[in-house]
């Protein structure tokens, strides 16, 4: 059994003017954000989901973390109905949310992990060793009893992918996860990413960057307008030829075949 | 899934959090002091000809504000708890959990509902050292039994405000509007009876108007069994009815908030 799937999902974000438009600035509509998607990944494997901006990389995760749900078609992780069995979705998925606030400014990296775990239903006994060790694998330790609101933007991002880890989840969710990262930060993931995957973690994860799919040797997914335009499967490419192949696939298919982003 | 354990860990996540700010506590002893001489030097303007329900108004007030305020701020702490995530951000992190969406609203206003607790006490208690209520009969047990149904009924509404705020990002706005009529017409500062007719009917369909008036009579006179029945009956039906709702309403919002992607709007 995959461990994702994604069964000819869409998504349509639809939006309307402000009740007082004076102006008529404001008009109504729609975005396509996915169309028609349809993905396996197995269990244990990594997937990169490459594509420009409001292609549609962060919904798919979202989707697969129940905080959306599709209008069209079935997301399934392990199994389970995204739409239909959320909290048993949600036990499996870890998902390294890219943004900075999404933690307690006023707790330190040990506590806001202490209160996740909590929440995640990691017994007591377990949380103690299993929070050191992943500050410790997030090359935080040193920092774990600072507040996080004095954390720089790459600690924040350090921190998110611990805290996706917490539940030792069977699938896990990077959106972007070198964004904020320095060169030896960005190595450090990418090697976390290959060690989860070889313990039988299915990792996906959304980026711009060449440089992180090529170090990662995973099948690649091209995602551009909502819609799959081409895949790489798994193997060695280097950063060049990832970036022709990107170029490749997103030129030739942004032209006529394909539906306007904004849609009336 | 152990709630005890997640309820200590909000609980220590709210603590660590509030002595990180420092400046808050002298200001809510310095504004209860404030608000409980106010009420005192008014009865005596009003003078002990003026007993609303049977009973003298130090003590009238004393409940209706203290019990009706600690009301509101625990409803209002439900609808927070999800404003503050939207805002801060971590709403999209939480909802990410293995907690469920209603449990983890209702969690995170444990710690206002005691904060506000504890002010209660301190209001109440405090006001009713200033003015000795001669002919008090209390009975404890109803006391609490009306305590914990108003707090269901609380939580319920709560709920629905937490709903409306995920549903049109402006909860709060209409939470102020409904605790500005409930303020006026439940028998806050005056008894409903003073209200004209077509107002006391609205009253009679605010769960607070039974909540004050059942609090009133099982702490001062609840030798008044038929009216105390009465009033629990009341407190009984609207809690099970607002709170399944409640739970109810949110739980279809979220849902909604979720296909549209507005979870996380403000």
């Amino acid at each position: 059994m995959p461990s994702i799937v994604l069964d000819r999902v869409s998504k349509v974000f639809r939006h309307r003017p402000a009740m007082f438009n004076w102006f008529g600035r404001e008009s109504a509509g729609a975005t396509r954000a996915l169309d028609d998607v349809s993905l396996e990944v197995s269990a244990g494997e990594i997937l990169v989901l490459l594509g420009p901006n409001g292609s549609g990389k962060t919904t798919t995760l979202k989707l697969l973390s129940t905080l959306l749900l599709p209008d069209d078609g079935r997301v399934l992780v392990d199994g389970f109905d995204t739409s239909k069995q959320g909290t048993e979705v949600r036990r499996q998925v870890g998902f390294a949310i890219a943004t900075e606030r999404s933690f307690f400014p006023r707790l330190s990296a040990r506590e806001n992990l202490a209160f996740f775990a909590a929440l995640d239903d990691i017994p007591r006994k377990h949380r103690g060793p299993r929070i050191q060790y992943l500050l410790e694998t997030a090359g935080l330790a040193p920092a774990a009893d600072t507040l996080v609101m004095k954390f720089s933007s790459g600690m924040y991002q350090r921190l998110a992918i611990a805290r996706a880890l917490l539940k030792f989840p069977s699938v896990i969710l990077l959106d972007e996860p070198t964004r904020s990262l320095d060169p030896a930060a960005a190595i450090d993931v990418a090697e976390t990413v290959k060690r989860l995957s070889a313990k039988g973690t299915t990792v996906l994860l959304a980026t711009h960057s060449f440089a992180e799919s090529a170090a990662l040797n995973a099948r690649i997914v091209v995602l551009l307008r909502g819609r799959v335009v081409a895949q790489l499967e798994a193997g060695s490419h280097d950063a060049s030829e990832l970036r022709n192949f990107y170029f490749d696939a997103t030129v030739e298919t942004a032209g006529a075949e394909l539906e306007p982003q904004i849609v009336a | 899934m152990n709630v005890v354990d997640k309820i200590a860990a909000v609980l220590r996540r709210d603590f660590l959090t509030a002595i990180r700010y420092r400046a808050g506590l002298a200001a809510l002893l310095l504004a209860t002091a404030g608000e409980l001489g106010a009420f005192y030097y008014l009865s005596h303007a009003v003078g002990a000809g003026f007993r609303p329900d049977g009973m003298a108004y130090f003590p009238f007030v004393l409940v209706g504000t203290g019990f009706f305020g600690f009301l509101m701020a625990g409803t209002h702490a439900l609808l927070t708890a999800v404003q503050e995530a939207q805002q801060s951000g971590t709403l999209e992190a939480l909802l990410n959990t293995s907690t469920p969406p209603a449990m983890l609203v209702l969690l995170s206003s444990i710690s206002a509902f005691g904060r506000q607790l504890l002010q209660m006490l301190l209001y109440i208690g405090t006001g009713l050292l200033l003015c000795q209520v001669p002919e008090r009969q209390t009975d404890t047990l109803l006391v609490v039994i009306v305590f914990i149904l108003s707090v269901c009924i609380s939580a319920g509404l709560g709920l629905i405000a937490a709903a409306l705020q995920l549903a049109m990002q402006k909860g709060s706005t209409l939470l102020w509007l409904f605790g500005s009529v409930a303020w006026f017409l439940s028998g806050t500062l005056f008894p409903v009876t003073a209200l004209p007719r077509p107002a006391q009917v609205i009253s009679s369909l605010l769960p607070v108007t039974y909540s004050l008036q059942a609090m009133r009579l099982a702490m001062f006179q609840s030798d008044h069994h038929g009216a105390l029945l009465g009033q629990v009956s009341a407190l009984a039906l609207f809690a099970m009815l607002l709170l399944p709702l409640g739970i109810a309403v949110f739980s279809l919002t979220l849902r909604r908030a979720r296909s549209l992607g507005t979870l996380s709007f403000y």
